[in-house]
């Protein structure tokens, strides 16, 4: 039996300095309040922090953290909580560090294209002061109206359009964080320096460690012109398998749509249900799939997308005629998860990719996998990435459900890892895929990630038991709270 | 995996010897492992050269979109490890935009397999970006995987002469606020001391038509070529490069006097033959957390230092 780990002492001197440094109001220490913070979008594990602190500035943040190294005391970052994998959990306790009270744009430069911002400004924030000029924050995860910044170059977030555009990490330009040790650093391209940086890019680094490298506090962003021109097309087809061959084609054709999304008969019913677009509920998979740019070249590309679908038996290609049609199609996509509760009390969110080439087989493997273990399996996903989301329904009210839907989704990202892709295009590790840290990675590889962890945390004290194989496990300290009680 | 003992030898006897290794011959690693023109994507050993690899997926209509003055000779091992980019860094960005996974020979000789094969993946650290533009200072490169792109339908440059650098400067105001997409945006100086901005255009052939049309409303008339990026920039003696805020270009070249220089304006990028401040070093807070990097990953300093 493995002992239990020892918890962190937060001592009543350690939230009386916190307070002081924070003021009573932005500290929270009673069990009814720190419940909110017990988990991220990821529930199957909780665990309260000893102490949550909403610090208002860098400096802030900076003495928190020096306080947490003086008492040798574990702190986590959180912004939001929308992440889906427990990185935002308080595995073993600690101080959290919540910054959703710095969320200020900072500035924006028009004539660099770039905005500065706090860590807990939220993501859909910076599109609205700058649309007006004609400019967007490309990275839009379905949780834009609510997910931080902050949070998004914890987890290098994308969303629909990052087929074209990217993800957060070339988006980002700098960041200011605070070093495990307290220390402030900036690291990458300055607000008022050059995009090219002398030395290594501890910037890219830091993009998507899930919290574990430092609280990043300000983030330096890249603002891009808005497109011109839209086609948004919906493509209905008979089949999973008739979609995905679809996108696989229109990759092959040279044409890279801005978006490339894809539901299924179950997503696309409850979706129709919750928000009636006027989906067809007898296809076997919708495709969104959206062309941006210039608009000279939108009708011809737009022309050659429409003889894809239709040579794979597409029933039928509309094409969205307004601005508003076009909004109500992506609020139906970026909410889907949301009509999910209308099918089942409970879901597993999965996150796996695959070759975008190998989407018809994995998309055969999930369906057998359903059949296997008995539980529907919808699916809604970034298709044109190779970026699956199949979402796993079960009732946690029967515990053998619970545990065939883990089972199930395990054995979708080992089909995943089989087919030479990864286990998550944009959830991250958290706890809830550390158990596969081994089977993407060699040895080797895991090491330098820690090497690089220890530069930057060499006590290991920020958001620890994350990611790494061996890292303890809520119920490793479950054990000892009970025995202290 | 015996493919790679030759490096684990060197690295044996460098530091048998106490010595670090100098550049190590990668020219028998020349293999394209694996190009899957459906998912866009292929896996090469980084001794194959950019040109070569760009002759062999040019057959299905991809390329790498980084466009480095030095193609024909540098290898995609020099490709990542010195970040190499090219006047269309305007339009399709840098290394670190197109690399999607790398295989490193550490310092104890273990390899190491970062990022995969497919365009979006967050499991882990992303160690792709610790390597990009190290100098091979954290081991040796023997592989990468990128992200390719189609080969856009046409490609057009056109260019405008400028009498002065204020005029210049107005210039790159104006193609900024305008509704052009160019893919590049270089201002040059010529050997003759005249200036002229350069502009290309990449894509669908009504998109690249209707830019070029407005790229002529800007005075934009007389054809262009990129050719002024490896000739200036391949030249005999070396070339420093300086980044700096896009908006504080003109001033910056201000300084140079006459001497000529190839800039990309839209990036703030400038080359050359004058020693420049260079790029901003790290403050030291920073540049300590560089060394703690190259510490914990080269401890026994076998591969080059780092140098800023």
């Amino acid at each position: 039996m493995s002992q239990a780990a020892a918890l962190p002492v937060v001592t009543p001197q350690l939230v009386a300095a916190l307070s002081k440094v924070v003021g009573l109001d932005a500290i929270i220490t009673n069990a009814e309040e720190l419940l909110v913070y017990e988990c991220d979008a990821y529930t199957l594990d909780k665990n309260l922090p000893n102490v949550v602190v909403l610090p208002r500035s860098t400096e802030e943040v900076a003495a928190i953290v020096k306080l947490c190294a003086e008492h040798a005391v574990p702190f986590i970052p959180r912004g939001a909580g929308t992440s889906l994998s427990g990185a935002a959990l308080a595995v073993g306790g600690g101080v959290m560090i919540a910054l959703t009270r710095m969320n200020r744009i900072l500035s924006i430069d028009y004539e660099n294209r770039r905005a500065l911002v706090e860590a807990g400004c939220v993501n859909a924030w910076i599109t609205n002061a700058v649309k007006a000029k004609g400019l967007i924050y490309a990275p839009d995860p379905s949780s834009q109206p609510a997910c931080t910044i902050g949070g998004n170059v914890a987890t290098n977030s994308g969303g629909p359009h990052t087929l074209k555009y990217g993800v957060t990490t070339n988006h980002v330009l700098g960041l200011e964080m605070v070093l495990p040790n307290g220390e402030v650093i900036w690291l990458g391209t300055t607000p008022d320096g050059g995009e090219a940086v002398a030395g290594y890019d501890l910037r890219g680094v830091v993009i998507g460690s899930e919290g574990m490298l430092g609280v990043v506090t300000r983030v330096l962003v890249k603002l891009i012109r808005a497109p011109e021109a839209y086609k948004t097309m919906l493509g209905v087809f008979e089949s999973v398998e008739a979609a995905s061959q679809t996108v696989s084609d229109i990759i092959s054709a040279g044409i890279i749509p801005a978006a490339l999304e894809m539901m299924d008969q179950l997503i696309t019913q409850a979706v129709e249900a919750a928000y009636h677009f006027g989906f067809p509920l007898d296809a076997g998979a919708v495709l969104i799939i959206e062309l941006d740019g210039l608009a000279p070249g939108l009708e011809r590309q737009a022309a050659r997308v429409e003889e894809i679908c239709r040579a794979n038996a597409a029933r039928e290609v509309r094409l969205a005629r307004t601005d508003e049609e076009r909004a109500a199609l992506w609020k139906c996509r970026k909410r889907a998860f949301g009509a999910i509760g209308r099918l089942s009390p409970n879901f597993l969110t999965e996150d796996g990719v695959v070759p975008r080439s190998r989407l018809p087989e994995v998309m055969e493997f999930i369906r057998a996998t359903s059949r296997k273990f008995d539980l529907r399996i919808p699916n809604v996903f970034h298709a044109g990435d190779g970026n699956i989301h199949p979402l796993i329904l079960y009732d946690e009210r029967d515990p053998d459900q619970l545990r065939r839907a883990v089972e199930a989704g395990h054995a979708i990202l080992e089909k995943c890892i089989e087919l030479g892709g990864s286990v998550t295009g944009e959830h991250g590790i958290g706890v809830e895929k550390i158990d596969f840290m081994t089977k993407q990675f060699n040895a080797a590889t895991l090491d330098t990630m820690r090497q690089v962890r220890a530069a930057f945390d060499p006590s290991g004290r920020c958001n620890p038991h994350k990611m790494f194989p061996g890292s303890k496990r809520c119920a490793d300290f479950t054990s000892k709270k009970q025995i202290a009680a | 995996m015996p493919r790679f003992q030759f490096i684990r030898d060197q690295l044996a006897a460098a530091i048998q010897r106490g010595e670090r290794t100098g550049p190590l011959d990668l020219r028998n690693l020349n293999r394209i492992i694996r190009h899957t023109p459906e998912d866009m994507t292929v896996t090469v050993e980084a001794g194959v050269t950019l040109a070569e690899l760009q002759r062999q997926i040019a057959r299905f209509e991809q390329w790498l979109p980084l466009d480095p003055p030095v193609a024909e000779a540098a290898t995609i091992a020099d490709l990542v490890l010195n970040d190499l980019s090219g006047p269309r860094r305007f339009g399709f960005g840098t290394v670190r935009d197109h690399l999607l996974g790398i295989s490193v020979i550490c310092a104890n000789g273990e390899l190491i397999r970062a990022g995969g094969q497919v365009v979006k993946n967050v499991a882990g650290y992303d160690l792709c970006k610790l390597f990009v533009g190290s100098h091979g200072t954290l081991g040796v490169l023997v592989e990468a995987t990128f992200k390719l792109q189609p080969v856009p339908e046409i490609e057009r440059f056109v260019q405008l002469r400028c009498a002065s650098l204020d005029l210049a400067g107005k210039l790159m105001t104006a193609v900024l606020e305008s509704n052009l997409t160019p893919t590049a945006f270089d201002l040059v100086r010529d050997q003759d001391k005249s200036l002229r901005v350069v502009l290309g255009f990449a894509g669908v052939r009504e998109d690249v038509e209707s830019q070029m049309t407005e790229a002529e409303r800007l005075g934009f008339l007389e054809a262009s070529t990129l050719d002024h990026d490896q000739s200036f920039r391949c030249g005999d003696s070396p070339v420093h490069h300086t980044s700096v805020l896009p908006a504080r270009l003109i001033d910056t070249v201000r300084n140079l006097g006459d001497l000529p220089f190839v800039a990309r304006a839209g990036n703030g990028i400038l080359y050359s033959r004058a020693e420049q401040s260079g790029n901003s070093t790290p403050l030291p807070a920073v540049l300590a957390l560089m060394r703690r990097v190259k510490d914990t990953l080269d401890p026994t300093h076998v591969f080059p230092e780092l140098r800023l």
